[in-house]
């Protein structure tokens, strides 16, 4: 099947949102999700984006039932290691099921690899739930390892009422 | 102990590039080191930085055995949730060991208090970092800040490619 990779743009928001509700589902996490097409036009596309994105699309002969040819995104953005310098992490990594096993992911997910070479990084970081087998099973295939299970490290978050304990000087 | 804690200088980045070792050994990992104070220069202080952050500085009275005034730092970077919004990352907080458990560990603690007061003014929503399993320590520590294990409470881990293995992901991406 014919696929295109391309840079997001602003009016790419509406299908994000919609993916990244999808992508939330099946992490079994939508009642997570806060943010809004409105809150990714003003973050990531306004002077000091805090991401960016890729998008796959389909020609209008493959669009999807409800009729969308925007059908997987990846979203990205630069981040630094104290040991090893300028990094690149992956937020998200989505490709609509009926679209699946079809090299886009693979696509996806390259693109972010190459932009983030070129911008000088030398690590693509990003994040799996260890019951997401088949996630595990496609990143492990490409070449990458589980920084938590060799190394130890364990992911730890401070919001909400927490965040805000600490904010008290 | 008076100490103060500011935001970083160009001209720091040789006291933290010596802090990043520490750290690093204590973590048990020192030849995973692999930049210098002149990519923390590069990267922390060009027109888009990749990172900021604060230092915590005694008065010469108070400076180290080997002279250090210099005793701490936090190093941190703005990130982003596709669930929350603009996110915080912590990606290293140390103070020297003979300046720990003091007043200056207890307040650098209160500076990652500040930090995050900052990261609020900048609208973040959460705070994140990461600590390896066998640092208690360092887990108690922030377990006691409210911080939220995600690795045993939700599963996530950590993934990462680099060296060759990221070259080849990159080679396959598709032509423009």
């Amino acid at each position: 099947m014919d696929f295109s990779i391309r840079a997001a743009n602003v009016e790419d928001c509406k299908d994000i949102a919609r993916m990244i509700t999808e992508l939330a589902e099946y992490e079994k996490m939508a009642d997570h999700v806060k943010v809004n097409q409105r809150d990714l036009e003003q973050d990531g596309f306004s002077k000091n984006p805090f991401f960016h994105g890729i998008m796959a699309e389909v020609p209008e002969q493959h669009k999807t039932k409800e009729g969308h040819t925007k059908i997987g995104y990846a979203l990205y953005f630069y981040s630094y290691s104290s040991w090893k310098g300028r990094a690149v992490y992956m937020e998200d990594l989505y490709v609509m099921p009926e679209f699946r096993g079809k090299g886009i992911g693979k696509a996806l997910m390259s693109k972010v690899a190459q932009l983030g070479l070129a911008a000088g990084c030398n690590q693509l970081n990003f994040t799996v739930l260890d019951w997401n087998k088949s996630s595990l099973d496609f990143y492990l295939s490409q070449g990458c390892f589980d920084v938590t299970a060799n190394m130890g490290y364990h992911c730890m978050r401070c919001e909400g009422e927490a965040l805000e304990h600490l904010a008290q000087p | 102990m008076n100490f103060k804690i500011r935001a970083a200088k160009m001209e720091d980045c040789k006291d933290i590039s010596r802090m990043i070792m520490e750290l690093a050994v204590y973590e048990k990992m020192p030849d995973q080191v692999k930049i210098s104070h002149e990519e923390l220069q590069r990267d922390g202080f060009c027109q888009n930085p990749f990172f900021e952050c604060l230092v915590a500085e005694v008065p010469e009275e108070h400076k180290s055995k080997q002279g250090f005034t210099v005793v701490g730092y936090a190093l941190y970077f703005y990130t982003y949730s596709t669930w929350k919004g603009p996110t915080v990352y912590l990606e290293d907080l140390y103070v020297m060991p003979e300046f720990r458990g003091t007043t200056c560990g207890t307040m650098l603690s209160a500076r990652t208090v500040l930090f995050a007061q900052v990261a609020k003014k900048k609208q973040c929503v959460r705070l994140q970092l990461s600590v390896l399993d066998w640092n208690t320590p360092s887990r108690d520590f922030y377990a006691a800040k409210g911080a939220q294990d995600l690795t045993v409470t939700e599963g996530w881990h950590f993934i990462r490619f680099d060296g060759q293995n990221l070259d080849n992901l990159a080679n396959e991406a598709p032509k423009d």
